[in-house]
């Protein structure tokens, strides 16, 4: 039925499949849009977020989205400037995946403070000195370069390249690639450490509180670190999951060795600074301020549980996994790994976001606990099926993956393996 | 933002931090702005054809895209950096000339597998074919392997005369069971007469200039392992989905490809061998 | 005009947790009535009272009564330097932290940042009912709903204050111009306020004394409120959050003992 959509050789499930495939989620995302106007019209007491939770579900998935989203700048970073070829691959996906979480990000964000129209205030009298002020700027010019970036991948349907003048700006346009690219990993080193900076310069919370170089705090790094370190493992997490959805070959295996050898080696990085910033933290930074470090544990569940959780199982294990060959070459273990390395990164991000607000400051106050309500989750909820929805018709109608159609005349002519550049 | 809004202080991280912002819009601002202006330049003068096949050819799959001397032997493994436009390749000339004189004048056979390959023309890797007329124009026409592909047409669309084509650009379209492609013109030049599929060629052609151009077409030794290739390429494309007789089997191709598979993806198999993704 | 640095001094021997405070900032700030939802944790009080004890059992069990309130943090203060969008600003003239609900976001990246907790959310659109609005103080502007309030040492008295003055031909207010609600509502006398600048005012005097402390000192935010008390275990809860295996009880001894030593 929509054939003519369909980018040529290329097989996708009959219409009415692919209908009873996105019903689900749209309801689920009309389901969301209706939490989100509750608390648009009715005011954030829909939430469960409160004086002392001030941040909630919604800026943990937020900055979790952001870091996931990562894989779009560090993957056109490899490939545009370090011209590691074989990521080709998997380049359109990755700038979908980005533009879906970031997208769906700042419109979380624009239901979760309380005068979304005041939005631009940041930018009329914006605060150097406030990292918050950073994220805003940034976030908002990388989104409109990540939609620059999706323009071309939109204008290669099947339908609207054959209109002369949407072929030539899409040509012209992928030509001029890699500045958009430079430009998105400038500005992506900025926001994803801004993150950070968010909690790393907060005085007020010595538990998230750390020291740093001039004016950024040491999780300014990290986050950079993770984000990159995760982007690759995302990228491939979401490949496989479509090639399982999808039910056929997308991507060369080699692809996927490759991505998660690169996620593995920023990782093993990632976490030796983590350690390092830790350690830091317990000797150095709390007790200066006049908490010993232990202290901050002994409220459960926060106990130092999670603290191994963050460091050995979510940050050591996928290091030692994705470095190991052998285990790249399992798909089943590398994908286990990838999964690992994201869920770490949530992790972190969880720990700066609600354990830090969970944690009392005043010696009279007490340990807080927090429970999103309905609209809050079904907002979230509502922001999956999003991306959920946008990542299927792009599937369908786009050509994500370039080696899709190589790869489904590799299945009758093994012996004509095409010739792939690149280092894996 | 501005040196005039509430709260804006002259200090050294302002500065950075604006200036910063204010170039990074400039930059992103500029390069998209440069994207439309060139694209309305190309599209002004009339380059969108040959960028369309840039673009189709970028899309190709790799094995798609062997060089012509990988084809002979001349290189053991090539992709074409220049989209089969061999006038502007640097190689080419070089490879053409470390070639062995004999291995040019053997004698280039006139019927690749059954099929007629006619050696008083000059063939283009979309298909088509090339033949200077005492006149001065140019016959272009639809070579054995594309004809049998598509049979019985059920349209064709010629340009009509006075039309201007570009080569590397559209020739003509076709139809032919839901398979709706453009076969990709040898040479460019003013459309002369219109011909059709009852007859031997397609079109005849004013080239831009006289003599034409025709380093890219497929010098007569080059024929036969090209259509052995292009052999390959069909059974790979009409591969699972087609059952009948294949080439493996022993055996020409029919006369009516398309009508003995009735089940292959014929859209999708038009766009492998015409070289249109 | 002399700079002023208004400062307050609490003293915890003195507040019996009757909570005058509490109701007089609300009513002079115009705080709307909770709505049906509004808990412990989601109502604006720009003072809170808070009742803590020593953590010992009868017959050792001991109360304090702590109002707390925005500190008006004098160094690197935490919330002014978080705010995306300049909301929060310090006046170098009173050293007020003061904060422009027109102006807020509503991001509470501010309610992050503070130590204190001093900050409040708009949950909710302000709503009186018939008849209350007669309760409303002209002088204070209401906060729409999404925004962050907090105490600003009742400046719209501040403000009445300099025209009153200004309207008599004097510059300068005197001490006792300018005096916020629940400065004024403490039957106590708990809570009193001055300029810190003043060395010969009662809030310099005892913020001086050796009995006076205040929250979160090791912090560095240099807030302005000093609390008082002569009680040992009371001028302990400024330090670090105690968890709950460890009583604050035991603390106290650990110190005793160590003053023991000292002593000799």
């Amino acid at each position: 039925m929509d054939r003519k959509l369909i980018s040529r050789g290329l097989e996708r499930r009959p219409a009415a499949d692919f209908l009873r495939w996105i019903l689900p989620w749209a309801a689920l995302l009309a389901f969301g849009i209706y939490a989100a106007a509750l608390c648009l019209v009715k005011g954030l007491n829909q939430t469960n977020m409160d004086n002392r939770f001030a941040f909630g579900l919604w800026i943990f998935v937020d900055l979790t989205m952001i870091a996931l989203g990562a894989g779009a700048f560090f993957t056109g970073t490899l490939l545009y400037i370090l011209k590691v070829r074989g990521l080709r691959a998997v380049i359109n996906s990755a700038v979908v995946i980005g533009f879906i979480c970031y997208s769906g990000a700042v419109a979380a964000l624009m239901i979760d403070v309380g005068q979304p129209l005041r939005a631009w205030y940041t930018f009329w009298y914006p605060n150097v000195r406030s990292m918050l002020t950073e994220v805003t700027f940034c976030i908002t010019c990388y989104l409109v370069v990540l939609s620059i970036e999706y323009l071309p991948v939109l204008l290669k349907n099947r339908r609207l390249k054959q209109i002369p003048s949407f072929l030539v700006f899409e040509f012209e346009l992928h030509k001029l690639m890699y500045v958009f690219a430079g430009v998105g990993t400038f500005l992506s080193f900025f926001h994803q450490g801004s993150l950070g900076g968010l909690y790393g310069v907060l005085r007020g919370r010595p538990f998230a509180f750390r020291e740093g170089f001039a004016v950024w705090p040491s999780t300014f790094f990290l986050f950079i670190l993770s984000a990159a370190a995760v982007g690759p493992s995302f990228v491939l997490l979401t490949a496989w999951a479509v090639e399982k959805i999808a039910g056929r070959q997308l991507v060369h295996p080699a692809v996927f060795r490759s991505l998660g050898r690169i996620s593995g080696m920023l990782l093993s990085v990632y976490v030796l600074a983590k350690t390092i910033d830790t350690l830091i933290w317990i000797n150095r930074t709390s007790p200066d301020a006049g908490f010993p470090a232990w202290q901050f544990y002994a409220w459960q569940p926060f106990g130092t549980w999670i603290l191994f959780a963050e460091i050995v199982v979510f940050g050591l294990v996928p290091v030692a996994m994705l470095l190991c060959p052998g285990v790249r070459g399992r798909k089943g273990l590398l994908v286990t790994a990838a999964a690992l390395a994201c869920c770490g990164v949530a992790l972190n991000r969880f720990v700066l976001t609600v354990q830090t607000l969970s944690l009392p400051t005043l010696s009279f106050d007490g340990f807080m606990t927090y429970w999103p309500s309905w609209q809050e989750s079904a907002t979230f909820l509502g922001v999956i099926a999003y991306g959920v929805l946008l990542y299927s018709f792009s599937f369908r109608y786009l050509n994500l993956f370039p080696d899709e159609r190589e790869l489904a005349g590799e299945a009758l002519e093994p012996r004509q393996a095409p010739v792939l550049a690149g280092r894996f | 933002m501005l040196p005039w809004n509430y709260g804006f202080h002259w200090s050294a991280g302002t500065i950075i931090f604006l200036g910063a912002f204010y170039t990074v819009l400039v930059v992103i601002l500029s390069t998209l702005a440069n994207a439309l202006w060139r694209s309305w330049r190309d599209v002004r003068f009339e380059k969108a054809e040959a960028l369309r096949w840039m673009s189709d050819f970028h899309d190709l799959p790799a094995r798609d895209r062997s060089c012509r001397h990988e084809l002979t032997g001349d290189v053991k493994v090539r992709k074409c950096p220049h989209a089969f436009d061999c006038r502007i390749c640097e190689l080419h000339p070089k490879f053409m000339a470390r070639q062995r004189p004999e291995s040019r004048q053997a004698t280039p056979e006139s019927e690749i597998f059954g099929l007629p390959f006619p050696l008083d023309r000059l063939y283009h890797r979309g298909h088509a074919w090339v033949r200077p007329e005492p006149d001065g124009t140019i016959a272009v026409g639809l070579d054995e392997l594309g004809k049998r592909l598509i049979g019985e047409p059920d349209a064709v669309d010629l340009p009509p005369v006075g039309a201007r084509i570009q080569a590397n650009g559209t020739a003509w379209r076709m139809q032919k069971r839901g398979a709706d492609f453009r076969v990709l013109a040898p040479v460019g030049g003013e459309v002369i007469v219109v011909g059709g599929q009852d007859q031997e060629w397609y079109l005849k052609v004013r080239p831009e200039d006289q003599p034409p151009d025709t380093r890219h077409l497929l010098a007569p030794h080059e024929v036969k392992p090209w259509v052995m290739r292009e052999l390959e390429r069909m059974q790979i494309a009409l591969g699972a989905r087609a059952l009948g007789a294949s080439l493996a089997d022993g055996g020409v191709p029919v006369a009516d490809i398309a009508a003995a598979c009735p089940n292959a993806d014929w859209d999708a198999v038009c766009g492998e061998m015409f070289l249109e993704p | 005009m002399t700079t002023a640095k208004y400062g307050m001094t609490i003293d915890l021997d003195r507040c019996t947790g009757c909570g005058a405070c509490m109701v007089a900032c609300a009513v002079e700030n115009n705080v709307p009535p909770a709505p049906a939802g509004a808990g412990d944790r989601k109502g604006i009080t720009p003072i809170r009272v808070f009742k803590v004890d020593n953590g010992r059992p009868f017959p050792e069990h001991r109360t304090v009564f702590v109002p707390v309130l925005c500190q008006q943090c004098g160094h690197e203060t935490p919330c002014v330097s978080v705010c995306p969008q300049q909301a929060v600003d310090v006046d170098p003239a009173t050293g007020i932290v003061g904060q422009m609900p027109e102006r807020c976001l509503g991001c509470r990246y501010c309610m992050a940042a503070c130590p204190y907790h001093a900050r409040y959310f708009n949950w909710w659109d302000p709503e009186w009912p018939p008849g209350m609005e007669r309760t409303l103080n002209p002088d204070v502007a209401p906060r729409m709903r999404g925004v962050v309030e907090k105490c600003n040492f009742c400046h719209g008295r501040l403000h009445a204050a300099r025209l009153r003055v200004a309207a008599a031909g004097k510059r300068e207010i005197a001490a006792a111009d300018y005096v916020p609600a629940c400065v004024e509502a403490c039957p106590a006398g708990a809570i009193r306020f001055g300029d810190l600048n003043d060395s010969a005012s009662e809030v310099a005097l005892a913020s001086r004394q050796e009995s006076s402390f205040r929250l979160l000192e090791q912090l560095g935010t240099q807030p302005k409120i000093y609390y008082r008390s002569r009680r040992e275990w009371v001028r302990e809860i400024a330090a670090a959050p105690r968890p709950p295996a460890m009583p604050l009880g035991r603390k106290t001894r650990v110190a005793e003992e160590r003053k023991e030593k000292v002593r000799g």
